[in-house]
Order: C-alpha cells, then sequence, then structure tokens
C-alpha cells in the first residue's frame, strides 16, 4: 500500500484525491490539509437546504459534494486528513463497515493519545475525548471497486465559519449551533493549549497507520493519477452533482453523534408552531416554541419551555407534560391544542 | 433457507453483492438480502434508479447510506427500471426490517433474463457463498491474513 503525505493542497484537491485513487483501484494512505477553505456536503445532503449559499459566496468558500456519508463541514488548514483506500477485495482490509470505523479509527485515537489526549472510537463514528466531546469525524463509503475511509485530526476548528456555513431556518438559531458546537467539539489547541507541529503528528499518523494497514510505500501521485483528478473534478465540481436530487431533507443540524439540533414544524388551526430542540440521545434537553399562533399570557411560553427541559423525547411525555402545564397555568392558545404543541416538538423526532 | 443466523427464501435469485431477484411474470422485482443489510447495519438514506432508467446487471444502480457509509446497490439484472419503492424514501429502515417484502428496491424490465440468471446463484448454492463470505469479513477482526 502507498503512503502519500501530500502535505498542504488547493481546498477541493485535498478531497478529490481519495476519489481518483479509489476510481484507480490504487491502495493508499492519504496524509492531507487543505490548504485553503472548502465545504464538504455529505452525499445524501441537499446543499441548497443544508448550506448557506449566499455566505459561501462571500466569504470564498467553494462547495463540493463527497461521495461518502456524513454532514456538511467546514475544512481547512487546520486539520490533518487521513484518507484509507483499499480494493473491497483485499481481506486484510476490513469488508465489514462496523470494523472499518472502529479498526481504522484506532490509529487517529493512538496519534491523539501519543500527544496527551485520551481519546477513543465511539458508535456511531466519531473520535472523541474522555469527556466526550468529538475530536474527529469519519466517514466512507465504496468508490468503483475500492472502500474508503477518511477522518480528521482537529489541530484547530474554525467554529464561527463553521455555524455560518450551515443554513437554519432562523438566524437566531446561529448562536445556539455555535454554543453547542462548542461545548461539544474539541480540538487539540483547546486540549492541550497548543498545537504540536504537523510534522511530528504526521508522523505519528503514519507509524500508527502502518501496524494496521502494514507496510507503507511512499509515493507521490503520478502523471496519470494527476490527470483522472482533473478529469473527475469536471464532474465532483460541477453545479449538476452539487446541487443533484437527493432525499435527504434536512431537520437539524448534528453537532456530534448523540447531540443535535433540531427544527419542529407543525400547522395548527390556530397559527403555525416552530421549535428548535436540543436532543441528546433519547432526550429533550431544551426546547424554544416559536411561531404566529398566540399565547397568553406570552410569558408564560418561557415557563412551558422549562417544563419541557430534560424530558424522555416521546409523545406520550411530552403531551403530558404540556396538558399538566395548561391545567396548572390556565394559558390560553385558541387554535392551538396540547396535543397541537406536542406534535410539533415531536415532528423533529428523527 | 436459514444459513449461519441469514434468511434466505428458497424461491429467489442471489447476487454475489447480496442482491436477491425474483422473477414475476416478466418482470425482476430485486433487493438486498438479509446477510446484507446485517451487515451494513441501520440504514439511514436510499437513493434508487429512477423508473425509466436502463441498468446493467452487476453494475451500481443505487447508493444507500448506513452509519455515515455510503454503499452501492448493484443491479441484479440488466434491463429498464419500471419501478421504484418510494416507500424506501421516508422510510429506509424498511429493508432492515422486510428484506424481502417491504423493503424492495426496484422493479426491472430485463433485457436479458435468461442470461442474467446463469450468472446467479440458486438457493442450494449459497450455504458454500455465505459461509466463505462470513469467514472474509471475519478475517480481519480474527487477526488472521
Amino acid at each position: 500500500m502507498y503512503l502519500f503525505d501530500l502535505g498542504h493542497l488547493p481546498g477541493h484537491q485535498s478531497m478529490l484525491v481519495f476519489h481518483t485513487l479509489a476510481r484507480m483501484g490504487i491502495e493508499a494512505l492519504v496524509l492531507v490539509s487543505p490548504e485553503s477553505p472548502l465545504g464538504s456536503v455529505g452525499y445524501f445532503q441537499d446543499t441548497q437546504k443544508e448550506v448557506d449559499l449566499e455566505f459561501c459566496r462571500r466569504a470564498k468558500i467553494p462547495l463540493m459534494r463527497r461521495e461518502i456519508g456524513g454532514g456538511a463541514t467546514y475544512l481547512d488548514q487546520n486539520q490533518i486528513f487521513y484518507q484509507v483506500i483499499w480494493r473491497k477485495d483485499n481481506t486484510r482490509l476490513p469488508q465489514r463497515i462496523k470494523d472499518v470505523f472502529s479498526i481504522l479509527s484506532e490509529p487517529a485515537c493512538q496519534t491523539y493519545r501519543v500527544f496527551g489526549i485520551d481519546a477513543h472510537f465511539r458508535l456511531e463514528n466519531d473520535i472523541v475525548t474522555e469527556e466526550g466531546r468529538k475530536i474527529a469525524g469519519e466517514g466512507g463509503g465504496n468508490i468503483g471497486n475500492s472502500m474508503v475511509f477518511v477522518g480528521g485530526i482537529l489541530m484547530n476548528f474554525d467554529y464561527s465559519t463553521m455555524t455560518r456555513m450551515l443554513k437554519v431556518p432562523d438566524e437566531k438559531l446561529r448562536d445556539k449551533i455555535f454554543r453547542t458546537m462548542e461545548e461539544n467539539v474539541t480540538t487539540m489547541r483547546r486540549e492541550l493549549g497548543t498545537v504540536p507541529p504537523r510534522s511530528e503528528i504526521i508522523s505519528v499518523l503514519v507509524d500508527r497507520f502502518s501496524r494496521v494497514l502494514g507496510r507503507l510505500t511512499p509515493g507521490n501521485l503520478d502523471r496519470a493519477t494527476l490527470q483522472k483528478m482533473r478529469e473527475l473534478e469536471r464532474w465532483l465540481a460541477s453545479d449538476r452533482f452539487l446541487f443533484r436530487k437527493t432525499p435527504k431533507i434536512p431537520r437539524g443540524v448534528k453537532i456530534r453523534e448523540g447531540i443535535e439540533i433540531l427544527y419542529g414544524l407543525y400547522k395548527a388551526k390556530g397559527g403555525l408552531i416552530r421549535t428548535v430542540e436540543t436532543v441528546e440521545g433519547s432526550r429533550l434537553n431544551e426546547v424554544e416554541i416559536s411561531g404566529d399562533f398566540q399565547f397568553c399570557p406570552k410569558e408564560d411560553l418561557s415557563r412551558l419551555e422549562n417544563s419541557l427541559m430534560q424530558t424522555t423525547f416521546e409523545r406520550e411525555t411530552i403531551q403530558g407534560r404540556i396538558e399538566a402545564f395548561y391545567e396548572k397555568e390556565e394559558v390560553e392558545t385558541p387554535g392551538v391544542s396540547p396535543e397541537d404543541l406536542a406534535e410539533a416538538v415531536v415532528t423533529a423526532k428523527p | 433457507m436459514e444459513i449461519e443466523g441469514y434468511q434466505f427464501p428458497d424461491d429467489l435469485y442471489y447476487h454475489k453483492e447480496h442482491y436477491w431477484a425474483r422473477i414475476e411474470n416478466d418482470t425482476v422485482v430485486m433487493g438486498a438480502t438479509d446477510f446484507a443489510q446485517k451487515l451494513a447495519g441501520e440504514i439511514t438514506y436510499v437513493e434508487l434508479p429512477e423508473e425509466g432508467r436502463k441498468v446493467d446487471q452487476d453494475k451500481p444502480c443505487g447508493s444507500m447510506e448506513t452509519g455515515k457509509w455510503v454503499g452501492r446497490i448493484y443491479a441484479v439484472a440488466s434491463g429498464t427500471v419500471i419501478e421504484a419503492n418510494e416507500d424506501l424514501e421516508d422510510t429506509p429502515e424498511l429493508i432492515n426490517e422486510s428484506p424481502y417484502e417491504n423493503g424492495w428496491l426496484c422493479k426491472i424490465a430485463p433485457s436479458n433474463l435468461d442470461g442474467d440468471l446463469k450468472n446467479l446463484m440458486q438457493v442450494e448454492a449459497l450455504p458454500e457463498f455465505i459461509r466463505s463470505e462470513i469467514a472474509r469479513v471475519e478475517k480481519i477482526t480474527s487477526g488472521k491474513s
């Protein structure tokens, strides 16, 4: 298997490389950082619905859809991507998806540990610190006759740009997404107070990956590969591919595995009910309710929201809490029943 | 037939990429096998070929996502897609829950059915194949190479 230690490449090329090698059936470990920013959109995502295109245009962040899974993410020079490409008939490497993630995450976990960060792999498919903060997102897929696994070491992370890049139904939500992301995603800089030299991180990654992948032969991308990359770029960077119709309907933002900010929307007789919910596993941590319906007295709305904090995310419990609140507080919501409010909250449920 | 805990109905044809084919009059109905769905885990998104699209046996004709992994769907027969299972757009988990019934993927009007069937396995050939596939996927985790 080859080792392509490519240093920094223009944003889109840093992602094009694994698509190209996979199509060519070239087995390799690629280590690369984007030298310029890139917005990367997951294969099943609807770019127009998930990404703030106007912001990306103004901030000069090009977008590219990748052929592997996961959500929209912001890539820049503060990340080191490890990309493993192997032919699907190579039985020395994992074939079962859960094995791919658990086995091939281990070199990155060990790399973090070498630098003093106690990181480990957690289902479904993040690397997290001891405190449960995500420190690497990962994804993969079958491309051509190859399997591809990609992850990124977060030396540092631009939470602000990442948050700005996402399309949200209400601008007020951005701050919430930013705060939740800051609480749940961490970096080497935050954990260590400093970032180790990139060359040292690369050296450890190569050593740890070689223990799983076997001997790695250093190489450079040859002319045929570069030519194939240029050809592929025309398709992968095309508007047709970027804005293709997809079945994935955005219903929120996944901050890390287990924590999501979800949007609920429900049309009741008395008006439209909107919710923004922070959900952790099966628990509704908090909810904000808005819309164009009447809620009297309106000061009680935040108390209703408080009564739903830390609730089991299931209809019966939520509706029970709302009904209890109505009984106790004697609020009036013409055309909006407790059932409607409960429906608005649970429609956001995955 | 049950093989190592995986179900394989006797009346189907099987593709080596773990998709099944059922012949219904002049139509081929295809889906993912129990082995495929268990190997994949919870399926969250599915992209199926549109009606009217020409597909080739053994070639990718769609995709599905499971746990941030995008896998390809391979056509079991060549021909023209006449229907895709629209229910899967909202409920892709049907593939996990009911791989041989409600979780079917698409229907194909075959262009070379007799030829294509020769490349598919019938249930009698499956025990050896499935056991070799299990050995293949488990090799890495058992430390053998």
